[in-house]
């Protein structure tokens, strides 16, 4: 087909703007201008044409309108940079998934690609922006965010299988989006947990050509069945020849943690970090590896790194906090350490970071010789979480046993650990960690028989109900579960099967709103826990099943 | 106005970056030089867009000039931009990114950028594409190719171009065709290395000849290589710029 290229002006696909929303973002007054005009020759109305000067102005205008169109400049004066501001409107779902998002960068860097991929724009569009550029991403990323709509709708209401319909209907005829739709499906073959489906399609996808993320997703896979090494070999591939594609990066430094390279791992995130040093997540993981590997100055730099950046985001963690607190302790700059614990409270101002916080403090005065005071913090800890409303996370739990331990009560802090032992029996890391805190304290031997019979007892009773259920003991194998739950409150397989002894129950004996309630109850904490667990998938859809015919 | 700007953007880039080195050697100059005189060139060229699409603009005396004013402010982007990637890729920096790409739509936004210069100069541009053909490569990258070689072709056709985009041998071939006097010999004969063709007093810097040929190489897949070719002859008898990718 032939093109006549003196009458392009007007493209393929029309834009309609009319009564379509559109924000400005950009520090400097001449671009807004500009970019105001290209867009009012699209077809914008000016009236409806917002701009901000900055992050905070955005994110104000973002909570008062809701935007069709935005357009954001990446580097924006002082305050949050362009991602940032990208990061917090998602987060807090200030823009929906129909919003087109398009960030301004001067050029092509991976400095632009900070972070996780949900926080990623529709496009990036370089320096100069054009009216006839604008349009035809403009008319390029409508035409995508369309034909992805109803499977976006179906995403948000968790139902994955139809989502997965919808994309297989659409592979029929739509070329223009075959690897978006194949993309999209193996992420959702993944999250419903059916593996091997997303294997053999990604198998396939390989065959006709080497596509990164496509290795990258076989990894994942590989990973997930235990296969630690042929995922460490494909990524070495992806890495080797696409040495700045992050993701990948960030996924073989994981994959060397699983199998104990550390020093590996370190070396890759090092790589990383240098090609982009500005994502959050990415400097404080490489501070936890350090840190492991006791490079104490690797890990403050790193540690100090993530909180800077984490400053105007999002995607900021205690984590990085407390790790750099630990770090500067080690670097004999205790002072240093404890402003930064104060800097954490200042932060995040809730209970369970705050007696994680106490604990880290105490355990920063016990080294330095001050016991008294780390006593004294280990005396309040005690008391407080014998009290319900603070149950800090399995991390903070553990700092606070450590702490107990050595300069408090250790009959607290055994209880503690054998809490948290139940609560994740299956986790190795954890169990590392514990034998840890007990090696430390020089019970070693006693420890490991104390994590043996935890662990042995916690898997009895976790999977007592789901045997129950297998004999066709219905009402003993729900009242067994509840029993567990009672036990271990965040054990995540406790919950996922509490509600699957639930379903079948009910799926026998027909459904009641009591037990919709307390089963989807149990799917929402194992949820908030760890989210976008296969079996909560599962579950979710065998549970959203029985209500539609109820 | 835009100097503060550019000072902005780099100044923000180093004292967000760890590991920039503290010791400026010539390169570190050179890089942020670049990146400096493109913000400043971008500037230029959308305020010169804006006077441009101004229903006014058409009845300038200067019209004429400012056509070309623009163009030439574009080639100056493009040039900086090259810069810029070859720079990244020898610091194996930069975010190579292969997609499936509209072949139609593709050609298309490169052409809309110079439907305005190519009216003027009376040059009858034809572009040949299968709507349904789709290829894997960086956009980005391969449509700095293809302006390399539709600004050369410009410069030497007398009055026709063709642009086309076919499947051969399983590899996506794309030409950027002329009916002008064609290559000189020593740039025919000098194919393959690319360097040679470097002439500083004739005017070539061999820039866009060696970003090409370093973009077409990068283009891989089941262990085979993009390459670019240059001949005379072709549809139109005249210079032919052939780009094939895997």
């Amino acid at each position: 087909m032939n093109i006549n290229p003196l009458d392009i002006s007007t493209p393929a696909a029309e834009l309609n703007f009319s009564g379509k929303h559109v924000l400005i973002v950009d520090d400097y007054m001449e671009m807004r201008s500009i970019f105001r005009d290209i867009l009012s020759s699209c077809g914008a109305e000016i009236k409806k044409i917002h701009m901000a000067t900055n992050g905070n102005e955005a994110i104000a205008l973002l909570k008062k309108v809701s935007f069709d169109i935005v357009l954001c400049d990446l580097i924006l004066g002082s305050g949050k940079n362009g991602q940032q501001v990208l990061e917090e409107a998602k987060h807090q779902a200030l823009v929906g998934p129909s919003c087109l998002w398009i960030m301004i960068t001067a050029e092509k860097t991976m400095e632009a690609v900070t972070g996780a991929a949900e926080y990623q724009p529709d496009a990036y569009l370089l320096k100069p922006v054009t009216e006839a550029s604008l349009r035809s991403r403009l008319v390029k990323i409508w035409a995508k965010k369309e034909a992805f709509a109803e499977i976006y709708k179906a995403m948000k209401q968790q139902d994955y299988s139809k989502a997965m319909n919808l994309c297989d209907q659409r592979l029929v005829a739509d070329k223009a989006h075959a690897a978006d739709l194949l993309r999209t499906k193996c992420d959702l073959l993944l999250v419903t947990g059916e593996y091997d489906r997303a294997k053999n399609i990604l198998e396939e996808v390989l065959a006709e050509r080497d596509l990164p993320w496509a290795k990258a997703a076989l990894a994942k896979i590989l990973l997930k069945k235990n296969d630690p090494d042929a995922a460490r070999n494909l990524l070495e591939e992806v890495t080797e020849s696409n040495p700045a594609y992050l993701e990948a990066q960030d996924l073989l430094a994981h994959t060397l943690q699983v199998m104990g390279d550390l020093e590996e791992a370190g070396a890759v995130l090092e790589r990383a970090v240098k090609l982009s040093p500005n994502s959050v997540i990415r400097q404080k993981n490489l501070g936890q590896v350090s840190m492991k590997l006791g490079k104490m100055e690797d890990a403050e730099r790193a540690f100090r790194k993530s909180v800077a950046l984490g400053e105007y985001s999002v995607l900021r963690s205690a984590d990085a906090y407390v790790g750099l607190a630990k770090a500067c302790n080690a670097n004999k700059n205790s002072e240093q350490a404890l402003k930064v614990l104060g800097q954490l409270n200042k932060s995040f101002a809730t209970d369970d970071v705050r007696v994680k916080a106490l604990a880290v403090e105490g355990m920063i005065h016990q080294q330095n010789g001050n016991t008294g005071k780390a006593k004294q913090i280990a005396d309040e800890l005690g008391q407080s979480i014998g009290n319900d409303s603070i149950r800090p996370d399995s991390d903070g739990a553990l700092e606070i046993a450590r702490l107990l331990m050595i300069a408090g009560d250790k009959e607290k802090a055994i209880q503690l650990l054998q809490r948290e032992i139940k609560n994740n029996p299956e986790s190795t890391a954890l169990l590392q960690n514990v034998a840890e805190i007990f090696e430390q304290a020089g019970m070693g031997e006693e420890g490991s028989r104390l994590i043996e019979t935890s662990r042995q007892e916690a898997m009895l009773i976790m999977n007592r109900g789901v045997l129950l259920i297998s004999k066709g003991q219905y009402e003993e194998a729900v009242s067994a579960m509840r029993d567990a739950y009672a036990a271990m409150p965040t054990n995540m397989r406790v919950l996922l099967n509490l509600a699957h002894v639930i379903i079948t129950y009910m799926q026998k004996n027909g459904a009641t709103s009591e037990l919709i309630d307390e089963a989807r109850q149990s799917l929402q904490t194992a949820n908030e826990l760890s989210s976008g667990e296969p079996r909560f998938i599962r579950l979710t859809a065998a549970l959203n099943e029985l209500i539609a015919a109820k | 106005m835009r100097g503060e700007s550019s000072v902005k953007d780099i100044g923000k880039k180093h004292t967000n970056t760890a590991s920039v080195p503290v010791v400026f050697n010539m390169a570190n100059f050179l890089v942020s030089s670049v990146h400096d005189m493109k913000n400043s060139v971008s500037m230029l060229i959308c305020g010169l867009d804006k006077v441009l699409t101004s229903a006014e603009a058409a009845k300038l005396s200067t019209h004429a000039e400012l056509v070309q004013m623009n163009h030439e402010a574009k080639r100056i982007n493009n040039r900086l931009i090259q810069l810029l990637t070859l720079y990244k890729l020898g610091q194996k920096m930069y975010p190579f990114d292969p997609q499936p790409v509209c072949l139609q739509d593709f050609l298309h936004t490169i052409v809309a950028q110079y439907a305005q210069l190519l009216k003027f100069r009376g040059i009858h541009l034809e572009v040949r594409v299968n709507p349904e053909l789709y290829w894997y490569f960086d956009e980005d990258l391969i449509s700095g190719v293809i302006g390399n070689a539709l600004n050369n072709a410009m410069r030497y056709t007398h009055q026709r171009i063709l642009i086309s985009a076919a499947e051969y041998d399983d590899q996506l071939a794309l030409r950027v065709e002329d009916d002008g006097d064609g290559y000189p010999l020593e740039l025919l004969e000098g194919n393959g290395n690319v360097m040679q063709s470097v002439d500083f007093h004739g005017g070539s810097t061999g820039l866009g000849l060696y970003f090409s040929t370093m973009v077409a190489r990068m283009h891989r897949n089941q262990g085979a290589q993009g390459d670019l070719s240059l001949e005379n002859g072709g549809s139109l008898q005249g210079a032919c710029f052939v780009l094939r990718l895997p």
